[in-house]
């Protein structure tokens, strides 16, 4: 069998191939990186757009809940003062009921639920970063004015909905109470039970003292278990945000897995191909130059 | 009865002989890196013998003729790998460009769908504020952006293999004459068509361009050599060529007709001919036609979350993209809305209300009706593309193994070797020495001859 003379587009599909393997590897080395284009590992980059997405979303989520936080941090806040307030009102009804009070002591009570009760109009005004946290969904009016021919002597201009911060794939967590629900809910009136009291210790009469402090208690009480929706609301925003926490770590986990580059490995691969590339072009530098007239004498 | 005559006789043909195969060797040297050149070897053969009542004495030698070695088999294998590599090459650079466009380079369409919904989860947080709601119209035009940019960087990929159809076949042409006119002196007397020697050579390499451009097959028949399309359209009939034609067909791309005028477009195959119309009829519509629909069930499907709400002005909610009625929905799609406060985020109209959020962001991460999320249909896309970027590149460099072997084969046969040929060199020297020694050893005995019983020296 005749061998072939011709070596060199042998040498050069050799060289070829080796400066190939070197180039992958030194893309991956320097950019830390095993799929830079999709067709390094079509499947890999197909499940990168699923993780960037994820991964995106997971850090936004996070963003959401200390945002969301804040307000229900706030909310609650609010809150508990307005049951400090309330539960001084009650004390005053029932000093005001006991029957033993003057005529003049019982205007003071009354003054001085009178300013409980603005208290709590202006708690239930507060916004929070430009928005009225108990005005319902619509932000732009202020949730309760004063207004003459209402029987509690104010007005409820918000609306009755809620809204939901998206804080995981599907998950939301509703974020406000309406005003409507807090302090002027029709059964448990806040502020209604506090106007009724003003109006039975401005009246004086004892029976409708006791009975309006009553419907403060009951207001009272009503208002724990508002303020017990926001201590729920926290606790799961806080366990979410624990739960993304671990997605973000499994998610950088994937994506190192999908993409990444084994650095130790990568590199020695790279001082692999390398040696490979020398070796060849050193055996072409041997190889090439010989043929038999390096032998032969030249004719004299 | 030999004779003086007959030894100078068999020198003068030694010399000839000699000469011929020094001429052959040389000429295999000056040759040595000539692409498509053959080996010559030549072949000698004994004269007839002269025989009388006494003895029989030899003729000498005869040049029988100069024989390129060449196998056609190998030639004909060389080819068909050849088309395939070439076809593939093709495929393999365009798809290379394509998938640039499915990167992950941040502003593809994986990162600023990232981003368009990252806007929409902080609008839940923020309803109305009113720098996060310019923000998801900005983060919907990027997104726009990019389905624009792919889907031109498609376009243009497509756009580019029409218009290297038109210069293959151009090509395929020129090089089909080429042959023929080859062939055509082939015919000619003195030239015989088992061993055309230098033209057989610069054909087999114009056969072997040819082959580079568009698959063919080849075969022998009484007219000559016969090369015809993969699908039978003839090309070169002996000395008679046959030109390919193309026209703007009703997709606006170039079709192909044989010398008849049929369309044998989608009947191509093999080398950049079918590589570049496998690229524009095949693989870029189909990654076309899912980039569409994709972006234009997107579209729809957020346009109708947008119009499901009420912005921060109180109305109902507008189409948030503009959809082209025809052509590419992907190219040509764009943000209709020009201010943030026209983002539906209100479910109930009043402004503070974030309730369509979550029908905004449903859009985008819920599944669109092909049953896929915008991001599963993307991700089906990359992985395609990467795919088809993968296996046209490793089909490459398989046949490129492939001809390497069949190229070492050939050259094994046909190559020519320094080595050999500085042996032959000096063999033939001594041949053609050792040839002229006898001449002048017959003219000395000559002389005495005439010498012989004369005075008289010659």
């Amino acid at each position: 069998m005749r061998v072939n003379p011709n070596t060199v587009p042998d040498i050069l599909a050799n060289l070829n191939q080796s400066q190939n393997t070197l180039n992958t590897l030194l893309e991956e080395v320097s950019t830390g990186k095993s799929v830079n284009e999709p067709s390094d590992n079509p499947a890999a980059a197909a499940d990168m757009v699923q993780n960037t997405l994820e991964t995106g979303n997971v850090d936004q989520y996070t963003k959401n809940i200390s945002s969301v936080l804040n307000t229900i941090q706030t909310a609650s806040s609010v809150l508990s003062n307005v049951a400090s307030s309330l539960t001084q009102a009650v004390s005053i009804g029932t000093q005001g009921a006991n029957g033993t009070e003057s005529s003049d002591d019982l205007q003071d009570l009354a003054q001085q639920v009178k300013a409980i009760l603005s208290s709590v109009v202006a708690a239930g005004n507060t916004s929070y970063e430009g928005s009225y946290l108990f005005g319902g969904t619509d932000s732009s009016v202020e949730p309760y004015t004063a207004d003459s021919s209402s029987p509690t002597g104010y007005t409820y201009n918000g609306n009755n909905d809620t809204n939901s911060v998206e804080v995981g794939d599907g998950l939301s967590v509703q974020t406000n109470l309406p005003g409507s629900q807090v302090f002027s809910n029709s059964s448990n009136s806040v502020i209604g039970a506090l106007s009724s009291l003003y109006t039975a210790l401005t009246s004086g009469s004892s029976t409708d003292i006791a009975s309006a402090t009553a419907s403060v208690t009951s207001a009272l009480n009503y208002l724990g278990v508002q303020q017990g929706y926001y201590g729920n609301a926290e606790t799961q925003l806080n366990s979410q945000q624990t739960f993304l926490q671990q997605d973000t770590v499994t998610l950088t986990t994937q994506q190192n897995n999908l993409v990444g580059v084994d650095e130790a490995t990568a590199a020695t691969e790279l001082s692999q191909a390398e040696t490979d590339n020398s070796a060849i072009l050193a055996a072409a530098a041997k190889v090439l130059p010989n043929t038999l007239l390096n032998y032969l004498v030249a004719p004299s | 009865m030999g004779g003086l005559t007959t030894s100078l006789l068999a020198g003068m043909t030694a010399l000839d002989a000699t000469q011929a195969a020094l001429d052959a060797t040389s000429n295999n040297i000056s040759n040595a890196n000539t692409p498509g050149y053959t080996r010559e070897v030549v072949e000698l053969g004994e004269n007839a013998e002269n025989v009388n009542a006494v003895s029989v004495t030899g003729g000498g030698v005869s040049l029988e003729g100069i024989q390129s070695i060449r196998d056609e088999l190998l030639n004909l294998q060389i080819q068909q790998q050849t088309s395939l590599q070439s076809s593939a090459d093709t495929q393999s650079s365009s798809l290379e460009q394509i998938q640039n466009y499915f990167s992950s380079t941040g502003s593809d369409i994986a990162s600023e769908l990232t981003a368009f919904s990252s806007s929409l989860a902080q609008l839940s947080a923020s309803p109305s504020d009113s720098a996060v709601q310019q923000n998801v119209i900005s983060a919907g035009q990027n997104l726009a952006d990019s389905f624009n940019s792919t889907a031109g960087g498609l376009q243009s990929a497509q756009t580019q293999a029409d218009q290297q159809v038109t210069q293959t076949v151009a090509q395929i042409n020129s090089l089909s004459q080429q042959i023929a006119q080859l062939n055509a002196q082939l015919d000619q007397p003195g030239n015989s068509q088992s061993n055309g020697g230098t033209i057989e050579d610069q054909r087999d390499q114009l056969v072997l361009q040819l082959s580079q451009l568009t698959g063919i097959s080849v075969s022998q028949s009484s007219d000559g050599e016969v090369i015809t399309t993969g699908n039978g359209s003839p090309l070169v009939m002996g000395s008679q060529s046959f030109s390919l034609q193309t026209v703007t067909g009703s997709n606006g791309f170039q079709q192909v007709l044989d010398s008849n005028g049929n369309n044998i477009t989608s009947s191509i195959q093999g080398g950049q001919l079918g590589g570049e119309i496998a690229i524009r009829d095949q693989v870029v519509p189909e990654f076309l036609t899912q980039l569409n629909n994709l972006a234009s069930q997107f579209a729809t499907a957020f346009n109708s979350a947008q119009e499901a709400g009420f912005d921060s002005n109180g109305n109902q909610g507008q189409a948030f993209f503009n959809i082209p009625a025809s052509g590419s929905a992907a190219a040509g799609i764009s943000v209709a809305l020009t201010s943030g406060s026209q983002v539906a985020i209100s479910s109930d109209g009043s402004q503070g209300s974030n309730g369509n959020v979550t029908n905004l962001s449903a859009a985008v991460n819920n599944a669109l009706p092909s049953g896929q999320t915008p991001a599963n249909a993307y991700a089906s896309l990359v992985f395609q593309v990467g795919n088809a970027a993968s296996n046209a590149s490793a089909e490459s460099t398989a046949v490129g193994q492939n001809l390497t072997q069949l190229t070492n084969q050939q050259n094994s046969v046909s190559g020519v070797s320094i080595d050999e040929e500085t042996t032959n060199l000096i063999r033939f020297q001594t041949a053609y020495e050792a040839a002229a020694r006898i001449v002048s050893t017959v003219q000395a005995l000559s002389t005495v001859t005439l010498d012989m019983g004369s005075d008289q020296s010659y």
